[in-house]
């Protein structure tokens, strides 16, 4: 089985942000990790290929930075590495991300594609889903269970509200991944040490320029969000206490 | 029931040989990985038949990232680092250059300054520098040489060796990762290495766990002053722009602290309006209640700091010891495979009050030891000795001479130290005699029935802060900008040899200090029924910044701090 | 031809997604702000009952795309349907609901039709003729405005109560309905879904209650947190704790909000004797509304609280319990 994993690197989740000069986006120096949902779609890329043998490649694109994030998936056991290095990659929306890597990806033919959810950074879960259309594949998102079948896979998929749906699907196909589906793996000393001589191709803007167009969608502005809370206090015995809040709950929140 | 960290038993090993492992990566590890490589290079150039290798040297670095767990003021002496790398000034992280230095003396609403900054605190040519940063760019160094630093794994146990030779150190054991808080393998469980070192240098920073294990093993210390510290709590703020200029550097004594307790404050300006202030209180004090992040909270409220902070953001807190012992608190740092560095072996000048320089030059010459060591295929003691000697030979020796008596002449309050430190000035350190004795800093504490209930005229640092969220800060809020997070399924990493003691006897006679020296909240008394006393101890592991606060300060010298899994710790960004 | 806007409703097994309400309400709203037209459509085999029910509300025009290769959901045959449904109406702005069945799809067919998906968004702001979505972004620690930079046309997803259903007009009568059948080929859908079951779930998802009773050191003692747990009952939410109520053993590690825990943004979130150290505030801020039970005046918990009680959680709980049972039963 042959899986292309896309990570995403973004900054720490408990990282203070600071905006940049024009107010469009964040300033860069924060201090950065995998995006979590990517990393389970690792774990899971990994134990798939423990089952049926295999390759697992992992791809990213973002600044010199984001090696950090292949780097770690190569410790972990990932085969090789794809790298669309520059910092311009970073300002491009869901759609020229995807068909940045669909451009990097051309001459290869993965079994599956897994990304993680959703990133931590922007939360838009969308280019998963855009890649496969793309690529013209199948595709089923927030995954918690993958299972190798005659006709290709059948994956367990979460729905709302604690349901689930079975799929059968053909491969090649792409898969996005929910988060805390299995325990993560440490890298081990032994694995650091070898990914250093695992291959890492690097891929630049321009060899990927042709296949990508402007943005259809801009940020105007990046701002910190205002909550004006006013706090109204409720006094009174507690019978009267409780008959407010309930009023409170059944009038003004709606929960009732 | 409380289970504590350490090496699984029975559990089969991955062995992988090593020709040097630097436990460590902070400014003494890192520029011994940089000198190392530079002699491999140097001599590989010119001996093309017999390469020698750094394949198998190793830096391991507890943190996830480099950096992420140095916190310092801090002001850098680039005198070593301009012998490590000539020019390092033009492409190191500098904030900036040391323009004007100002000593005050504080009272509670006013302040004195010093007519003439003592020699020793004066900083011209010195760098206000980001630690945590310094280091990120100094470990990128190190990965451009070849040398492998590998980050998320700690140190947990020095390998010794076997059959009759069990004085030499012969290897490193890593962290075991993946168990559980009762001790028990979790799924994705991976043992640590056993890595089989020809050489391995501690640089474990102050406190370190490895430096512990080995002086009572060897009794490295019995013809040593005890080791005594201090503990740095540090704040880093945005302030408006006009406040303080970049490169300012203020040093205060006095308020908060009496006569009696040791410590003083640092405010530095660094660029793009950021300041780094902190205080660092003497871990000697008398009373039990004494919280040090209270002391930085009280040192706050004085007109002249609250002015500069007014309208500003504190962005990042963290805590760390210091050793300040000086000269005769060193242990011999070399032995059979063995080395210690930097703040694990107490190189600081506690009157500059700058340790980094002195860091990096240890690691310097421990590099040119080993280098020789590996040359000769021989890392027996009498090789390794030769760092003692280099130390002994160089400016470290030459530096920390001249204060080998500073911290001691204190023992007995403020007036005392300062009349000490006078005759010591004019007398090339000696003082009234050659070397002052000490006594380790939990010795000075006292019991709760020898002190006023009330707390006397100390009653304004005991007993932790409450903050206005603005100015100043609880301990909670504090420890939240210090990103500190762990992995919470694992055992406890603060080892309390015996529960017990604290539960019945500490709880009564010092009023369990545990919750006040500690820095990040890892300690609590919560009631307890059961327990003679009402209470017992509780701990939250996962807050713990790694500053060994409570390794060094506990009265009945029962806990041993040990690394949590590798990779756990504070997130020290900027500090 | 004039700029309409398009919700499309989201319906499972036959009964619509109530949360399509609030897209309607959204679909209104910009309308209102916009001069441009709405109207609705229903995806679905045998759309027809929904269509109606849609049509109650003030849209211009409901659309029941029919087809019967739409049962059941794949996304290749919502794509299919709604790409046919777009190429002849031609909307500016479509709306749907930020479901997990629309993240499964819209995607694909903004993407099909070369377009772009503005999601998971909080409001819009319409200024100098300029329509700008706004959303949460870093986990809600910043907020963006973003815009179309493409012609229409434009896709974009609301949050889950970002808009109030019952903020849905009623129409004055009821909308046209317009049956579009639409052609869907065999071999265009790939995936073969089975039946939607519902399992225990090894852990409880916070982020999914719409309402989270949590208790703090206030509680006092483990037996103490059965009269949370009834509340949390009668209101018909979770049970969650801060983080020493955990650590404690009192409840499990999957009912930890705050920054070790789970970070939760539901419509309620009602805080028992929590103080409001920062480590549980940041996982708790985003909450709708939040009211606060604490017998310290001066806990930070009442800085972020909407409706503030002081006073003994032990005195307030029981009545409220009654009065949320009382006002529940019909009272």
């Amino acid at each position: 089985m042959k899986i292309l994993v896309c990570m995403k690197q973004v900054p720490q989740k408990d990282a203070p942000l600071k905006l940049n000069e024009s107010g469009t986006w964040i300033r860069e120096d924060v201090s950065y990790e995998v995006n979590e949902p990517d990393a389970y779609a690792l774990e899971e890329a990994l134990r798939q290929r423990e089952k049926h043998k295999g390759e697992v490649v992992v791809i990213t694109s973002g600044p010199a930075r984001a090696q950090q994030v292949l780097r770690e998936a190569l410790a972990k056991g990932a085969d090789r590495a794809i790298h669309l290095e520059d910092p311009k990659f970073v300002g491009l929306d869901a759609l020229n991300t995807a068909k940045a890597f669909a451009a990097a990806i051309k001459d290869e033919a993965f079994d599956l594609i897994f990304t993680g959810l959703q990133s931590d950074d922007y939360g838009y879960a969308q280019t998963g889903v855009i890649l496969a259309e793309l690529l013209g594949l199948p595709h089923a998102t927030i995954i918690m269970q993958i299972e190798k079948t005659d006709s290709g896979i059948r994956v367990k998929r979460e729905l709302e509200a604690g349901y689930f749906q079975f799929v059968d699907m053909p491969t090649p196909a792409v898969l996005t991944i929910q988060s805390g589906i299995n325990k993560l793996r440490y890298a081990t000393l032994i694995g650091i040490k070898q990914a250093k001589n695992k291959p890492l191709r690097k891929v630049a803007l321009g060899d990927v320029q042709s296949a990508i167009g402007e943005n259809l969608q801009k940020i105007e502005r990046l701002y910190v969000p205002q909550k004006t809370k006013k706090t109204e206090h409720i006094e009174g015995l507690p019978g009267e206490i409780a008959k407010k809040l309930v009023d409170k709950l059944r009038n003004e929140l709606r929960v009732l | 029931m409380l289970v504590f960290r350490k090496p699984l038993e029975g559990v089969e090993r991955p062995q992988m040989p090593a020709d040097v492992v630097i436990v460590g990566g902070g400014p003494a590890g890192m520029a011994c990985a940089l000198r190392l490589a530079q002699l491999i290079d140097a001599h590989n150039a010119v001996h093309p038949d017999l390469q020698l290798s750094k394949e198998n040297i190793y830096v391991l670095e507890k943190a996830r990232e480099i950096g992420q767990h140095c916190l310092s003021g801090a002001l850098l002496d680039p005198r070593s680092m301009r012998e490590l790398l000539p020019g390092f000034e033009k492409e190191a992280p500098l904030d900036a250059e040391v323009t004007k230095e100002a000593v005050y003396f504080l009272t509670q609403k006013s302040k004195f300054k010093l007519p003439v900054t003592p020699p020793f605190l004066r900083d011209h040519g010195n760098y206000v520098i980001s630690l945590n940063r310094f280091v990120k760019w100094m470990g990128s160094k190190v990965e451009e040489t070849g040398i492998t630093v590998f980050t998320g794994f700690a140190g947990s146990e020095l390998l010794f060796g076997q059959n009759g030779d069990g004085d030499r150190v012969q290897g490193v054991r890593t962290d075991d990762k993946g168990v559980d808080r009762e001790g028990h393998q979790k799924s994705n469980f991976e043992a640590g290495y056993d890595l089989q070192a020809k050489v391995v240098i501690l640089a474990e920073g102050p406190r370190g766990s490895l430096t512990k294990q080995l002086i009572e093993k060897f009794d490295l210390a019995k013809n040593t002053n005890p080791q005594t510290y201090g503990v740095g709590i540090k704040e880093l703020w945005e302030v408006p722009s006009g406040r303080i200029a970049a490169g300012e550097v203020i040093y205060t004594m006095g308020w908060p602290l009496t006569t009696k307790e040791y410590g003083g404050a640092w405010i530095y300006g660094s660029k793009d309006n950021v300041v780094s202030l902190g205080f660092v209180t003497g871990l000697d004090y008398a009373d039990p209640r004494l919280d040090p992040q209270r002391v930085l909270q009280e040192f706050k409220r004085h007109p002249f700091v609250a002015k500069l902070l007014e309208g500003g953001k504190m962005i990042r807190y963290g805590a760390k010891s210091m050793p300040y012992g000086g000269w005769w608190a060193i242990p011999p740092v070399a032995g059979d495979g063995w080395m210690i560095l930097g703040d694990s072996a107490g190189f600081l000048n506690s009157a500059r009050l700058k340790g980094i320089h002195l860091a990096i030059k240890s690691g310097m010459l421990a590099a040119e030891t080993a280098f020789d060591a590996l040359t000769k295929d021989d890392s027996s003691a009498a090789t390794l000795a030769a760092f003692q000697t280099k130390v002994e030979s160089s400016w470290i020796k030459e530096e920390l001479w001249k204060v080998r008596n500073l911290h001691q002449g204190f023992e007995h309050g403020m007036y005392a130290g300062m009349f000490h430190t006078g005759l010591q000035m004019i007398t090339g350190g000696r003082g009234l005699r050659n070397r002052y004795p000490a006594q380790a800093g939990y010795e000075h504490m006292r019991k709760l029935s020898d002190l006023p209930a009330d707390g006397g005229a100390e009653a304004y640092l005991l007993g932790p802060a409450k903050g206005d969220g603005k100015l100043m800060f609880d301990k909670l809020t504090d420890l939240y900008h210090s990103g500190t997070k762990h992995e919470e399924d694992q055992p406890s990493h603060l080892v309390i040899h015996d529960t017990n003691i604290c539960n019945t006897r500490c709880v009564k006679e010092f009023g369990s200090p545990c919750q006040n020296f500690c820095p990040a909240n890892v300690y609590e008394i919560v009631d307890d029924a059961s327990q003679p006393n009402g209470k017992r101890i509780s701990l939250n592991p996962s807050n713990c910044v790694h500053c060994k606060t409570c390794d060094i300060a506990d009265p009945y010298q029962i806990i041993t701090w040990v690394p949590p899994e590798g990779g756990g710790g504070p997130n020290y960004d900027g500090m | 031809m004039p700029d309409t806007i398009l919700v499309v409703v989201e319906q499972r097994e036959g009964k619509l997604n109530r949360v399509s309400w609030e897209t309607i309400a959204a679909g209104q709203a910009i309308a209102n702000a916009t001069g441009w037209g709405l109207e609705a459509a229903v995806v679905a085999s045998g759309a027809s009952t929904i269509a109606a029910e849609v049509a109650a509300k003030k849209v211009a025009k409901v659309y029941a795309v029919e087809a019967p290769k739409l049962e059941p959901y794949t996304p290749d045959a919502f794509a299919a349907a709604l790409k046919q449904l777009l190429n002849t109406k031609q909307p500016k702005l479509v709306l749907m609901p930020h479901t997990y069945q629309v993240r499964d799809f819209v995607p694909k067919l903004a993407t099909a039709m070369g377009r772009t998906v503005i999601s998971d968004c909080v409001g819009f702001k319409y200024e100098n003729a300029k329509l700008v979505l706004t959303r949460q972004m870093f986990q809600g620690k910043l907020a963006a405005d973003v815009s179309f930079t493409s012609d229409g046309p434009w896709f974009a997803t609301f949050q889950n109560g970002a808009f109030r259903g019952d903020k849905a007009e009623a129409g004055t009568s009821a909308a046209p309905i317009e049956t579009v059948s639409v052609e869907i080929a065999d071999s265009a859908i790939r995936n073969k879904p089975q039946e939607v079951f519902k399992e225990a779930k090894q852990a409880v998802d916070l982020t999914q209650a719409e309402i989270i009773v949590a208790v703090g050191r206030g509680i006092k003692e483990q037996k103490n947190i059965e009269i949370a747990k009834q509340l949390a009952d009668a209101l018909g939410g979770e049970l969650a704790a801060s983080r020493p109520i955990c650590d404690s053993g009192w409840l499990p590690m999957d009912r930890q909000i705050g920054s070790s825990g789970q970070t939760v943004a539901p419509k309620l979130y009602l805080a028992l004797g929590i103080s409001g150290a920062i480590q549980h505030l940041v996982g708790m801020k985003g909450s709708r509304a939040i009211i606060a039970v604490n017998k310290d005046s001066e806990a930070p918990i009442f800085e972020i609280a909407d409706y503030a009680i002081v006073g003994n959680l032990f005195d307030i709980v029981p009545p409220l319990i009654e009065e949320v049972k009382k006002a529940k039963a019909g009272g």
